[in-house]
């Protein structure tokens, strides 16, 4: 009523620039936005080694396994659950056995190391964890036929945040 | 009349889709988590195998006699033993014949040796280690392995972990 006793006049904003900025930055998240983030446990430490290579984009399955040491117990998180340290070697099972059958193989394929499982074992532990826990883990995943491994480190920039 | 229906002008009411775009843009925004900068050392670890020194095995050795017999492999094995989770000895060599490095600094110059000498003979790479040994100086034992070389130039790439017994064990 207003607008048209001043003559009729509507004052409506052109919303158009401003939904295309909008659409660009949903794009633009929508690009960068990256779920493996989601399976890691970035409150750990991990150890700072010099030498280690940047991360690269890799084609094979890979399942990322967070171990660090709670009060001297071995604190496992896979996938951004925690798991108790006995419900690895089930968990781990059946995860093996779906890569065999992704893979096409059999237990005694990559038992007798004639065939390997292609999937990637990723160790994010942290600088603190004794060895002994780590070693569980990689000793779980070994029993059920998984061989390559990738240990995570810090680059050797973040050694100054550490201390 | 068709002309007075084309000239009308027909305007989108933007603001709804525009709310909505913005809700997505908010979820987008909060839920944003940049990668970690992380780096990676990439091994094939399978588990390890019986241990026979280089040298050990004469040439022509049937060692196929039981096919059930699991074939002992020529082994460098390298026994970290800890002290608090931290490094106390460093002990290299092929079984049973163990050489002491005094220092870890000295480790890539021990290795070096076995590798330029008789390092593609080695079928395996174990470390052994204290399972009180904490992970960050294991992994500087594993990154000087990693950068040993063999004779062709190619980078170790294969290890295999044991965890020796329990220093706090009676």
């Amino acid at each position: 009523m207003a607008g048209k006793r001043m003559g009729g006049v509507s004052a409506t904003p052109n919303l158009t620039p401003i939904l295309d900025m909008v659409f660009q930055l949903i794009t633009f998240f929508v690009l960068v936005i990256n779920f493996q983030s989601a399976e890691l446990d970035l409150t750990l430490n991990l150890p700072v080694v010099g030498s280690a290579r940047p991360v690269l984009s890799n084609p094979t399955r890979l399942l990322v396994l967070n171990v660090k040491d709670d009060k001297g117990k071995m604190s496992l998180n896979i996938g951004g659950n925690p798991y108790p340290e006995n419900a690895i070697k089930p968990f781990l099972q059946v995860e093996s056995t779906g890569a065999l059958k992704a893979a096409g193989m059999t237990f005694d394929d990559v038992k007798d190391g004639s065939k390997e499982l292609p999937d990637l074992m990723v160790i994010r532990a942290d600088s603190k964890c004794p060895f002994g826990h780590i070693y569980y883990v990689i000793n779980a995943c070994q029993e059920v036929g998984f061989r390559n491994f990738v240990l995570k480190t810090a680059p050797a920039g973040a050694a100054r945040k550490q201390q | 009349m068709v002309k007075m229906r084309s000239q009308e002008e027909v305007e989108l009411n933007l603001a709804s889709m525009l709310d909505m775009a913005f809700q997505i843009l908010f979820f987008f925004v909060l839920t944003f988590k940049p990668p970690p900068n992380e780096g990676q050392i990439k091994l094939r670890m399978p588990p390890p195998q019986p241990v026979i020194g280089v040298g050990q095995q004469s040439a022509g050795e049937d060692t196929n006699k039981d096919p059930n017999d699991v074939r002992p492999v020529k082994t460098l094995t390298i026994s970290v033993l800890s002290r608090d989770g931290g490094i106390e000895n460093i002990f290299v060599g092929v079984p049973p014949e163990m050489h002491p490095v005094p220092a870890i600094n000295q480790l890539d110059d021990e290795l070096s040796k076995y590798f330029k000498g008789s390092g593609d003979a080695f079928e395996q790479v174990i470390i052994n280690a204290s399972p009180e040994l904490v992970w960050s100086e294991l992994m500087r034992v594993v990154e000087i392995c990693t950068n040993q070389r063999f004779s062709n130039g190619e980078k170790l790439g294969k290890l295999s972990f044991v965890a020796l017994p329990s220093s706090q064990q009676p």
